[in-house]
């Protein structure tokens, strides 16, 4: 028989959270700039800015991070058209764009930027089938559907393209397995199942997902070591654990994986000596694995982290200050949250 | 960085790779500035081309440099020969294949390397098709490389069946292979679609083979007809029992078992005298204020304003109205209703006769039509055989978990009622070989087991439903209930009435003894709700009881063992909250 893939979690594996040394981790990254790892990243650095500021904001440490220098090269990385750069020198990008958006969105300063313009970009991207391309260059992706439409919610501007249009077109990516991929008749993969769920979240529509079907096929990603896979028979992988734990979230089906396990195998891939997540135990650390860890530790409900938000990946506090609340279907689980908003109202209504 | 091994090295050894990556920096900054600077000056020209091609070969994720080289070539283009147009093109497919043997994972490389067939004068779709299976020999699974398959294949009107061949022959060496099984989903119903809505009739070969396969099995018609569907099985069938706990072919055969969605009416219209209310029910969520709904009195349209069950769902199985003050209210005279789905060319009517209060129209709902739902419509006998084969290998292989759910699901296709026992049973072998989803199992368990008390009330046609003692950990199906009366759901492991719950229309007693229920959401607006029974709950503070302020005929309520009731002046507190309720167990 299929041996399964999976890995093993040695004893000695880290079983606590290091808050401290993730957050020092994450300060030291952007400081070493003339690094050849870091240089050699530039092409996604709004994302990378993106990630590390997150994990820091989750972990309620944004203020050791620069937001003057930050903002600024943000404003040096809008183009003329309207889109934002991965970084300076570089051209503009769906994927840059939202990264930049959600950035300026945590520091409350999106007015810093042309926003009229931003939303005539994203406008200008969207095809006649309703799908976008990431840019001028016309890759279509079902990533860069959910680009789209988080840019534009985050700016309150939804309206601004045809989101019928594009709604159908994410629909059209449905398969066999409930799950999305990157275009009609593509793979499901649990990092385009997370957009496309995030997609029909934003937009209104997550009735049109088949919850129990596409539920099954995520839960079934959980490996005996309790991580994640992305499609079947594949390693697990802490930013799998982000993506589908999300979907799941979004779809209400949170509570079928085992979350003890799946927390147990998060934990394991701190690396205790420099801080930061890998994607596996043992492997090299990164801001991306480092954000999706511990943003996977706030779904599963660790209270030393602020709640994070599963569409956006934002924390839930930064989303209630511009009073965005995407759908999610309802569950059991998500009873706590809502006995939380009304007790919440109870106490203004005594006031 | 996935996959990357952190190795422990000595001071010396560090030493040594800070140098190298020193002078590898050095190289990369001098050749990026090199780049930003011709392209700042407008230079399209071959050296530029070589620069670029020097930072691609290892870096083939810096998407500005092949939008570089794209203007370049753009250029070029058009002051070439075509000839020369050619070659140069040629030449950008080869460099593209040496980067994609460096990294064959690169969404830049492959993305160029479609632009680049699609601006070759003369394309030669053969070699990209050779190309996608060498590359499809080394990792089976790279998704990327698939997805350019199936652009080649668009492109240059690869016939299907040919592609169906190509999965034939992957799965044919190794079985567990999710990728063709996938493929095949979206092949083989433009192959072999189902004829009309005659299920036995024979296949309808498919003319126009040249279709690109790129419908989705999800959202499309996707069913395949009956003599491709047992070919299939049996194909399925020689991979599961050749290695049982792969999961690619259970996937895909829980897909073929699969059936057509249920067609899109009016399932059901309600209509009451007291309060001059309407609900209708369809068969799946709409959103009725999209949806150009029509209501239909006594051949007068009438001006209504539709609401869903619950504000906090914009699609719903169930909608609301209330009709203008005096339209049905006197019991002496009769009424016509008809409601009508104008998007959809459907509609429904009912009948309110003389001296009744209310009146309904509904489908007569089948367990065929409802709950068959996750198995299809096929011959018995064939789902009998594929059952029977299941069970033998249940037999050699009573751990295995996709076995045991696939049994589970035959029998339900087959009759429900009849092996609910069995089913209960198989369950529980779930739940104890595999722990991490006995949630999922528990919950799918509860589906069943409300389908199944469905079925039965609606063979015996009463408004009673009693789910209790059930095991249940979730309710659904709950816009079936708009007409129960009175529901049992106690001894459960109830955590909450969800929203949906607001769709029980007609309730007028509820109880939910002995359960875990810490939210009750879904007890909002029942117009005729009078008892509610929860005791041996975990209701813990006043604000869990709000919604039932929205109940306005509650007058029994029995609240004993539940933390709430130890909140300090909790009596004087609820006659407030809800002063309807003259009944108070506290």
């Amino acid at each position: 028989g299929t041996q399964i893939k999976d890995v093993v979690i040695k004893p000695d594996a880290p079983n606590t959270l290091l808050l401290d040394k993730h957050a020092d981790y994450i300060a030291a990254y952007g400081s070493k700039k003339d690094d050849y790892e870091y240089t050699l990243s530039e092409y996604l650095r709004m994302s990378g800015i993106y990630w590390g500021l997150t994990v820091m904001d989750l972990m309620g440490q944004l203020h050791r991070m620069n937001r003057e220098e930050i903002i600024d090269f943000i404003k040096s990385c809008q183009h003329d058209c309207g889109g934002f750069s991965a970084s300076i020198g570089h051209d503009p990008h769906l994927l840059y764009t939202l990264s930049a958006v959600q950035i300026l969105t945590l520091y409350d300063n999106v007015k810093a930027i042309d926003v009229d313009k931003v939303v005539d970009y994203v406008r200008g991207l969207q095809q006649e089938d309703g799908s976008f391309a990431g840019d001028k260059w016309g890759e279509i992706d079902t990533r860069f559907s959910f680009c789209a439409v988080a840019t534009l919610a985050l700016l309150g501007r939804l309206d601004a393209v045809d989101v019928d249009k594009a709604v159908e077109f994410v629909l059209s990516c449905m398969n066999f397995d409930g799950g999305f991929g990157c275009r009609p008749g593509s793979e499901s993969h649990a990092g385009q199942i997370y957009c496309c769920t995030g997609f029909l979240s934003v937009t209104g529509q997550l009735h049109q997902v088949n919850a129990d079907l596409l539920g099954w096929w995520l839960c079934e990603r959980q490996l005996p070591s309790g991580g994640l896979n992305g499609r079947p028979e594949k390693l697990p992988d802490v930013c799998y654990s982000w993506w589908v734990l999300a979907a799941l979230k979004i779809i209400g089906r949170i509570h079928w994986i085992d979350k003890a396990k799946l927390r147990t195998f998060i934990l394991s891939c701190q690396d205790e000596e420099t801080g930061g997540f890998a994607d596996r135990p043992g492997d090299m650390v990164d801001p991306f694995h480092t954000l999706f860890g511990v943003a996977g530790l706030s779904l599963l409900g660790d209270e030393q982290i602020k709640p994070v938000n599963p569409v956006f990946c934002m924390p839930e506090d930064v989303l209630q200050r511009i009073g965005l609340q995407p759908d999610l279907l309802k569950t059991v689980e998500q009873t706590q949250l809502i006995s939380q908003y009304l007790h919440l109202e109870s106490v203004i209504y005594s006031v | 960085m996935h996959g990357r091994v952190k190795v422990k090295s000595t001071a010396q050894q560090e030493e040594e790779k800070r140098k190298e990556r020193e002078k590898k920096l050095k190289v990369y900054l001098t050749v990026r500035d090199a780049i930003f600077k011709k392209r700042g000056n407008g230079e399209l020209d071959d050296e530029a081309l070589q620069l670029t091609q020097q930072l691609l070969s290892s870096n083939p994720d810096f998407a500005t440099l092949w939008n570089y080289r794209r203007e370049i070539l753009l250029h070029l283009e058009t002051i070439k020969e075509e000839e020369e147009t050619q070659k140069l093109y040629e030449a950008e497919l080869l460099f593209i294949e040496s980067c994609l043997k460096m990294n064959p994972k690169s969404y830049g490389s492959w993305h160029h390397r479609g632009w680049v067939s699609s601006r070759l004068p003369r394309p030669d779709w053969t070699r990209e098709l050779s190309l996608c299976d060498r590359c499809l020999s080394l990792d089976d699974r790279n998704f990327h490389c698939w997805d350019y398959r199936r652009l080649v294949v668009k492109a240059s009107g690869v016939p299907v069946d040919q592609e169906l061949q190509f999965t034939d022959r992957l799965i044919g060496s190794n079985f567990s292979n999710y990728s063709s099984w996938h493929y095949r989903s979206t092949l083989l119903p433009l192959l072999h679609p189902e004829s009309g809505s005659e299920p036995a009739s024979p296949c309808r070969k498919h003319t126009n083979t040249h279709t690109s396969p790129t419908a989705s099995p999800q959202t499309h018609s996707h069913r395949v007809c009956e003599e491709q569907l047992l070919k299939e099985y049996e194909l399925v069938q020689n991979a599961f029992f050749t290695d049982p706990n792969d999961q690619s072919a259970w996937f895909y055969y829980r897909w073929l078992l699969g059936r057509a969605e249920r067609e899109e009416l009016i399932s059901c219209v309600y209509a009451s005298r007291e309060g001059e209310r309407v609900a209708v029910a369809f068969s799946k969520p709409v959103n009725a204020l999209a949806e150009g709904l029509m209501l239909v009195l006594d051949g007068q349209q009438q001006q209504v304003e539709w609401r869903s069950a619950h504000p906090r769902f914009r699609h719903s199985p169930v909608w609301l109205c209330e009709l203008p003050p005096g339209s049905i209210s006197d019991i002496n005279n009769e009424h016509n209703l008809t409601v009508h789905w104008t998007e959809k060319h459907t509609h429904r009517d009912c009948a309110l006769y003389t001296g009744r209060l209310e009146s309904w129209c509904r489908d007569s709902a089948t367990d065929q039509e409802l709950f068959r739902s996750e198995l299809s419509v096929e011959k018995t006998s064939v789902l009998q055989s594929e059952l029977q084969s299941c069970t033998q290998l249940l037999e050699l292989e009573p751990q295995n978990k996709w076995c045991v759910l696939t049994i589970i699901l035959l029998m339900r296709a087959l009759d429900p009622l009849g092996h609910e026992k069995e089913t209960l049973a198989h369950f529980q072998t779930l739940k104890e070989v595999d722990p991490m989803r006995s949630s999922y199992y528990s919950d799918l368990c509860s589906k069943f087991m409300i389908e199944n008390t469905i079925l039965k009330m609606e063979y015996a046609e009463v408004r009673v439903f009693s789910l209790s003692d059930k095991n249940l950990s979730t309710l659904c199906h709950l816009d079936q209930l708009l007409l129960v009366t009175h529901i049992n759901l106690s001894s459960n492991q109830l955590v909450t009435l969800p929203p949906q719950f607001s769709m029980l229309h007609c309730l007028e007693v509820l109880e939910a003894d002995d359960n875990v229920i810490e939210n009750l959401e879904g007890l909002y607006h029942l117009p005729k709700l009078e008892e509610v029974s929860l005791k041996n709950n975990q209701i813990s503070k006043l604000s869990d009881l709000e919604p039932l302020a929205s109940c306005p005929k509650l007058t029994r309520l029995d609240l004993r063992g539940n933390p709430v009731t130890k909140t300090a002046n909790i009596q004087a507190e609820l006659s407030q909250l809800l002063p309807s309720v003259t009944d108070l167990l506290l």
